[in-house]
């Protein structure tokens, strides 16, 4: 039995205390105190010992105890209840349902509160709604459940990072039992590079919070407003992700084992014209042409070679047909392991629990691996002093796709590719694409696969130990010291095979980021009941540091055929590097909240941070907040009101910082540089004080209940704006500097958002909730320094965004696409006067505002039905109004162009998209005519900017328990079946309208789809077991 | 317990401070590097460095000086950036000519810290010479930077106009803004430099990795020829004719000039790279044997093919390479330029100054009736070239015709060509009839580039756009 198997493993690693010695049996059978149905599976634990049991299918329990012992109840969904036995034998009880959602207890910053004590606004989400999910960043399990924040996934390549946005605003403060955690990408390899190994974008990137197993967190809470956010002061401008894991419960030793397996399958994949196809349109575009020589045989220039147009084209069908993008993509497995346990008694009590998820990526050789561990440890030492300690630990091993959403990536090579190509030539060797006929390509795409080996390595430890100590009654003290390690490796290694190390015999890069971080927190809390007034105030002081060091090395010149990969073995040193940077950051907060017999809520909130960042004469910055909750169902005049249950108005105002400008800004430094074998210094920067920036926000908001809880939702207005941004800001170059670091510009972020809880079933058979969440986010800019400043997504193209006052974040900037000219099948396009041109004539001065990354709203609905031991779960995601600049697609709608390639090429194949082009006069349609020698396009136009709203069913699960009644070795099991991604409803052409190429780091060139590796569909079937 | 509490309490407040004042390992405090003899010479060699870039003597500039002209084609993935250099119809938000431009003005803002801040290095050590001869260099430095940004930006054909660039002498503040100097300031600023580097940069040096004084000569010449001052052109000319360290190699030797392991006797100044500090030139023009045209970004116009087939028994046509690589439909690209090989070293050197364009320089400024033949004809002796004689050119069209294609021979790809013709205001009348289309047709404003967007932007309107380029 390979459960048993686990037990005795466990029974090794964990410290089982021996039962107790009693002479009582003590029998009972548990119910709800509503309705009276038998509860099953209810823990009952004798209080202070790990000695338990739990009920079975008809909710009775036996349980050996000492006479005068005290038993405790707990079950999910119900309040626990301690019992004395006092000699009795037979002790049956009766349970009280949770079911208003105001009674929830969050997780705040430095404490926790009680939903209805809340005044700031704070999004809770809870285990059950993310787990069994095969994910490997939490984040992707929250997406559509949570009003105000955005979560879109930049790419589907496995562990990639996912762009969260928290009213607004990108890549929020994520903080783990306390932890504030590094968030950012780590990973050397999320840059993409040119032709010439120049970098060019910074890529898909990789998410360190993926280092957390999603089924060891207990819940996440999201403080969105100021006064919520405000006690993390200096990093909250973006808000707060509260990740909290879960503890021990003082009871039996629940074990708990799941698994699932299932398998990704790649979904909207984009269709290439055939063989035939392709040389029809090659041979169109070339008659095209030629009608137009024939005409005026000076059209394409003096000395124009007209044999190109008229010499037969000396490739025909020969049979292949590749269809390159089957060849990349492939279903692949997935697959996750998970045992758990926890228990204790009330003076120690443990959560322990590992997993091994391992994921292979649709995408040929790709795939993630991760094996990670954690225990949470608490204990009760005396009546005033308890510690414990938090340990995660995890290693991942992630073989990357090369270049992902790059010029030089797998999938980029696949589109486009040439379909007259096969994969592999008649010796079994990698087909030259030198001789075939697409010059887009710049290698054989399973070559790149196969002899491109690049891995990320990361070694994680995120640990804390913490004790707390009441000094009095009423006071406390706490300190912890904790620390996050981080270790990863980026390796790449490229064959003497592949195109890019063809000439230099094979090439490696070996790069190793090494980041500590240690944190110290102590919090003195005071609670004090003043007659109706209940006070609860902290003061604390706390401070971190953290160090990081990036070295890397590049060799060239590898033994053939040794499949040595060494850097050790390579015959030249290209590059060797080391650097490092750190940070520090000093604290000093304090919080007072006041409830006056539950009706009136006070909050008040002030935060000082000092960072390192800053020039110690402008270091500080002061961070306060206020808010006010006012229960309205509690007054007399509400009356006891049978429809509204509850109702509470809230409204919130503060102030939170941001010192997001990288290290060492603060002051003009120079930096290493070389020249004929000697070291020296050239300037590096060029600074001005800085100083923090600063997020204002107000929020005002209702929470409401009806019935009794079977409707609640809330309703929150929110206007936040960041002023004094730190920005990276364009001066005049004649300082020898394209930007600073300083403060200046504004930026407004202000919406609804709408909130809905219904259960809408309620029995004994069928329990029914839907919850809706929509947010109506208008983001701009409100002033800018340098207005109307572009950026390129990729700084070797045009510039694709724009920032401009009374624009959004993320707004691109493309030449306007005016048609089909119908009489010559000509793309037009509007140029500066508003005159229709061709592609020939317009040039990029006439560009202009083209829509969007941030959607105008956005939100999810989430059903889940329980019907008797069955659970069924529909989650969907919804976001409407945002634009993707689709720029691949130029590259695969090129309409028959040679590049200059002249008869032995074009540029690439086309998708049949392609087929509705412009054939002969008369003909109305968006795309154009092909042309052989010309562009027919414009690539850095509103042509491939695309509507990306979409409406995706995230999520699809069914599920059954069994609650075995003669079977003693577990106590319930649940089967369940889920799809993934099921379905995205969307008018976008590419991939998937969920994209960044650029990834999560830079919301200003957001939404820009280069190739992204598209996200796969998951069918998974699984199991959760607890004994 | 109150003692420990007090104890704790203190560490933590202690430490605090410390994690407040962190330093960077990697970094030099501004304030530091000019406090010692060491920090000097270390900025120096940080100056040469910031030539290096990739958008500067890396590989961009001379580049696109030839792509914007009748010698170039652009190859790479539907770069459209390139494709407006190629089709010389550049946008004013081109992300290469703001490169370009930012590229140019750090070598000038490293050359400046150098020469505002030498003087007050106080260092007992650090004898007049030694400063002396680093201010020097950082001078002539300045000096080709703002030349370099004066013919690729300004109407540097024309001493009359207004369009010169902004000449910049002083450490900039980053709310500093440099208006456009006319032309003819432009050229006082970059002659005035050369001449005080003349008196500064050691007498005896010749090392052609640094700016040595002969290259101060040569550089002066050329900055004189391209303003008109033709007698001075040639007496610069002659200084560095006479000095005779460098001189011209004949046609069975010239090819060490773009062979490792380079520094050749034909080269006065010429920026080292090597595999650790590697130049873009080979990537750029070459890459690789079976390269595609998508992989290449600056690739040989078939027009330089005509031109050397019109020019039988030049050996210098084998530099550029337009036999197809091999006969089976490769989709590889014609007219590869043969001068930045090197695939696994990566070391091409960019040649800035060299002897042959001194000739090329003296004969211009000569002209037909000034004997300018005589100076043709030397370097065409040393390339295996008969030479030309009176009877075939017989007037200074002829003759500026035969030097401009003397120059196109030589100095393809070595960033001359945009310029070349522009000086000689036939840059439309050559360019055109090669890159037009039938919706587009080069004109003269063509011959520079526009001020990046971004710079009037940022410069809020301080600078005034080039003619013919939108000024929004």
């Amino acid at each position: 039995m390979k459960i048993n198997r686990y037990c005795l493993l466990l029974a090794f690693l964990l410290p089982l205390t021996l039962w107790a010695q009693t002479p009582v049996v003590v029998t009972g059978k548990v119910t709800d105190s509503k309705d009276g149905n038998v509860l099953p599976g209810v823990n009952v634990v004798l209080k202070g010992t790990m000695n338990g049991t739990t009920t079975d299918a008809n909710g009775a329990y036996s349980l050996p105890v000492p006479a005068s012992s005290t038993l405790v109840f707990s079950f999910v969904g119900y309040q626990s209840q301690e019992v004395q036995i006092e000699n009795r034998t037979v002790v049956d009880v009766q349970l009280v349902q949770e079911t208003s959602e105001l009674k929830e207890v969050v997780v705040v910053g430095y404490g926790t509160q009680e939903k209805k004590d809340l005044t700031g606004s704070i999004t809770s989400v809870n285990n059950k709604d993310f787990k069994d999910q095969p994910t490997t960043n939490v984040a992707q399990n929250l997406q559509g459940k949570m009003a105000g924040v955005n979560i879109t996934t930049t790419s589907g390549t496995p562990g990639a990072s996912l762009n969260v946005s928290i009213r607004g605003a990108s890549n929020p403060l994520y903080v783990v039992d306390g932890i504030p955690m590094l968030s950012e990408s780590n990973s050397t390899m999320s840059t993409s590079f040119d032709l010439s190994g120049t970098p060019v974008g910074s890529g898909q990137s990789i998410s360190s919070i993926s280092d957390i197993n999603p089924n060891d967190i207990e819940s996440i809470e999201v403080l969105k407003d100021a006064s919520a956010a405000a006690i993390y002061g200096s990093r909250a401008a973006n808000g707060v992700v509260m990740i909290t894991t879960k503890r021990g419960k003082a009871g039996r030793t629940k074990f708990s084992f799941n698994h699932y397996s299932g398998v990704q399958t790649p979904t909207r994949k984009i269709k290439f014209l055939n063989s035939q196809q392709f040389i029809d349109l090659i041979q169109e575009a070339r008659a095209n042409d030629l009608a137009i020589y024939n005409k005026d045989n000076t059209a394409f220039g003096q000395g124009f070679d007209a044999t190109q147009l008229t010499d037969p084209l000396h490739y025909g069908t020969t049979g292949v047909n590749t269809v390159w993008l089957d060849e990349v993509l492939k279903n692949s497995p997935i697959s996750n392991y998970e045992l758990s346990a926890t228990g204790g008694n009330d003076k120690t009590k443990f959560y322990a629990g590992g997993t091994y998820f391992d994921q292979s990526g649709i995408v040929i050789n790709s795939a993630y691996k991760r094996l990670s561990g954690r225990i949470n440890l608490d204990h009760q030492a005396t009546d005033k002093l308890s510690f414990g300690l938090n340990v995660n630990v995890s290693h991942s091993r992630n073989r990357r796709s090369f270049n992902d959403n790059t010029y030089t990536g797998i999938v980029t090579n696949a589109l486009g590719a040439d379909p007259l190509m096969p994969p592999y030539d008649a010796n079994g060797n990698y087909s030259d694409y030198t001789l075939y006929h697409t010059n887009w390509l710049s290698d054989n795409p399973i070559r790149s696969a196969n002899e491109i080996i690049p891995y990320t390595t990361t070694n994680r430890l995120l640990a804390s130990v913490f004790a707390e100590y009441k000094i009095t009654k009423d006071l406390k003290f706490r300190t912890s010291w904790s620390t996050d390690y981080n270790n990863v490796l980026d390796e790449q290694f490229f064959s003497p095979l592949t195109t890019d190390a063809q000439a230099v015999s094979g090439k490696a890069s070996r790069s190793v980021f090494e980041q500590l971080t240690w944190l110290n927190e102590n919090i003195l809390t005071y609670s004090k009941t003043i007659g109706k007034g209940k006070l609860n105030a902290i003061a604390g002081y706390t401070m971190q540091e953290t160090k990081s060091s990036l070295s890397g090395i590049s060799a060239q010149g590898f033994p053939q055929g040794s499949g040595l990969q060494n850097i050790s073995s390579a015959a030249l040193i290209t590059s060797a590097s080391a650097t490092g940077t750190s940070y520090g950051l000093v604290s000093y907060l304090g919080r007072v909240n006041y409830d006056y017999n539950g009706k009136y809520l006070l909050s008040a909130t002030i935060r000082t941070d000092g960072s390192s960042r800053f020039s110690p004469s402008n270091r500080y910055g002061v961070f306060p907040s206020g808010s006010f909750g006012w229960r309205i169902s509690r007054e007399n005049f509400f009356g006891a009101n049978e429809t509204i249950t509850d109702l509470k108005l809230r409204a919130s105002y503060g102030l939170t910082g941001d010192q997001e400008i990288g290290n060492f800004q603060n002051n003009s430094y120079w930096k290493p540089a070389r020249y004929n074998g000697n070291v020296g210094l050239d300037p590096r920067n060029l600074s001005v004080p800085v100083t923090w920036q600063s997020n204002r926000a107000f929020n005002i908001g209702v929470d409401w209940e009806l019935w009794g809880g079977r409707i609640s939702g809330s309703i929150d207005y929110f206007k936040s704006n960041k002023t004094n941004l730190l920005s990276n800001d364009y001066i005049a170059g004649t300082t020898g500097f394209p930007t600073i670091t300083r403060n200046r510009g504004e930026i407004e972020n202000k919406g609804w958002e709408f909130t809905v809880n219904s259960v809408n079933i309620s029995n004994d058979k069928i329990r029914w909730n839907t919850s809706f969440n929509i947010s109506f986010i208008k983001n701009q800019y409100v002033s800018l320094s340098n207005n109307g400043l572009l950026l390129s997504a990729y700084n070797d193209g045009n510039p694709t965004h724009v920032m401009m006052v009374g624009q959004s974040v993320g707004t691109f900037w493309a030449i306007k696409y005016a048609g089909v000219d119908p009489a010559n099948g000509d793309a037009l396009y509007y140029d500066q006067s508003g005159a229709k041109v061709n592609a020939a004539t317009i040039t990029f001065d006439a560009a202009g505002v083209a829509g969007k990354a941030i959607p105008d709203y956005f939100g999810g609905i989430n059903n889940t039905l329980t019907a008797g031991n069955f659970d069924f779960l529909v989650a969907t995601q919804f976001n409407v109004g945002n634009h993707v600049y689709n720029q691949i697609k130029s590259a695969y709608l090129n309409l028959g162009w040679s590049n200059g390639g002249g008869l032995d090429g074009v540029y690439a194949n086309n998708s049949v998209e392609s087929l509705k082009r412009w054939k002969k006069p008369g003909d109305i349609t968006n795309i154009p005519r092909a042309s052989f020698i010309n562009q027919n396009y414009n690539n850095f136009s509103t042509q491939y900017i695309e509507d990306a709203s979409f409406l995706r069913i995230r999520t699809v699960t069914l599920g059954y328990t069994l609650h075995p009644k003669n079977v003693n070795w577990f106590t319930s099991c649940r089967f369940y079946a889920s799809v993934q991604n099921l379905y995205v409803f969307t008018k976008y052409s590419g991939f998937d309208p969920e994209v960044s190429s650029t990834g999560s780091g830079d919301p200003r060139t957001a939404g820009y789809d280069y190739a992204a590796y598209p996200q796969p569909r998951t069918y998974m079937l699984g199991f959760n077991l607890s004994f | 317990m109150k003692k420990i509490a007090i104890t704790f309490l203190t560490i933590i407040f202690i430490s605090s401070c410390n994690v407040l004042d962190q330093v960077s390992p990697n970094d030099v405090a501004d304030s530091k590097v000019f406090t010692t003899k060491a920090g000097a010479e270390a900025a120096l060699v940080g100056l040469y460095s910031s030539m290096q870039a990739k958008y500067y003597y890396g590989g961009f500039y001379q580049l696109t000086a030839d792509l914007n002209s009748d010698v170039g084609i652009d190859g790479g993935y539907q770069n459209t950036v390139l494709d407006e250099l190629s089709n010389v119809s550049v946008s004013t938000s081109n992300t290469i000519v703001e490169n370009l431009w930012l590229a140019l003005y750090y070598t000038i803002a490293t050359s400046n810290a150098i020469i505002n801040r030498i003087d007050g290095v106080n260092d007992a050590t650090f004898t007049q010479d030694e400063r002396n001869s680093i201010k020097g260099q950082a001078m002539a430095v300045r000096a080709l930077a703002h030349f370099d940004a004066l013919r690729m930006f300004g109407e540097h054909w024309n001493t009359s106009s207004a369009y010169g660039i902004p000449v910049v002498t002083t450490i900039q503040k980053a709310t500093d803004i440099v208006p456009r100097s006319s032309v003819a300031s432009s050229y006082a600023a970059i002659i005035n430099d050369l001449k005080t580097a003349l008196t500064l940069v050691d007498k005896a040096d010749r090392t052609p990795v640094y700016f040595n004084r002969v290259a101060v000569w040569a550089l002066l010449s050329r900055a004189y020829l391209y303003q008109g001052d033709k007698a001075n052109a040639i007496a610069a000319a002659d200084s560095v004719i006479n000095d005779g360290t460098f001189s011209l190699l004949d046609q069975n030797n010239f090819g060490k000039i773009y062979s490792a392991p380079y520094q050749s006797q034909e080269s006065i100044f010429e920026l080292t790279f090597s595999i650790q500090n590697q130049s873009g030139m080979n990537a750029l023009t070459y890459l690789r044997p079976s390269a595609l045209r998508s992989d290449v970004y600056f690739l040989a116009n078939a027009n330089l093919d005509t031109f050397f087939i019109n020019r039988p028994g030049d050996p210098r046509a084998a530099l550029v390479d337009f036999s197809p690589n091999d006969n089976d439909f490769s989709i590889t690209p014609d007219g590869r330029s043969q001068k930045y090989r090197g695939e696994t070293t990566r070391d091409n050197p960019a040649f800035i100054l060299r002897m042959s364009e001194i000739y090329l320089i003296k004969a211009e400024a000569e002209g037909l009736a000034g004997g300018g033949l005589t100076e043709l004809n030397t370097l065409r002796a040393n390339r295996g070239m008969a030479p030309l004689t009176g009877a075939t050119i017989s007037t200074e069209a002829d003759f500026t015709t035969a030097l401009l294609d003397e120059r196109k021979a030589e100095l393809n790809f070595e960033g001359h060509r945009m310029f070349d013709l522009a000086r000689n205001k036939v840059f439309a009348a050559v360019v055109g009839p090669v890159k037009n289309t039938t919706d587009y047709s080069v004109s003269d404003f063509n011959a520079i580039l526009p001020i990046p967007k971004q710079e009037m932007i940022a410069t809020k309107g301080a600078l005034t756009q080039n003619p013919g380029y939108p000024t929004n």
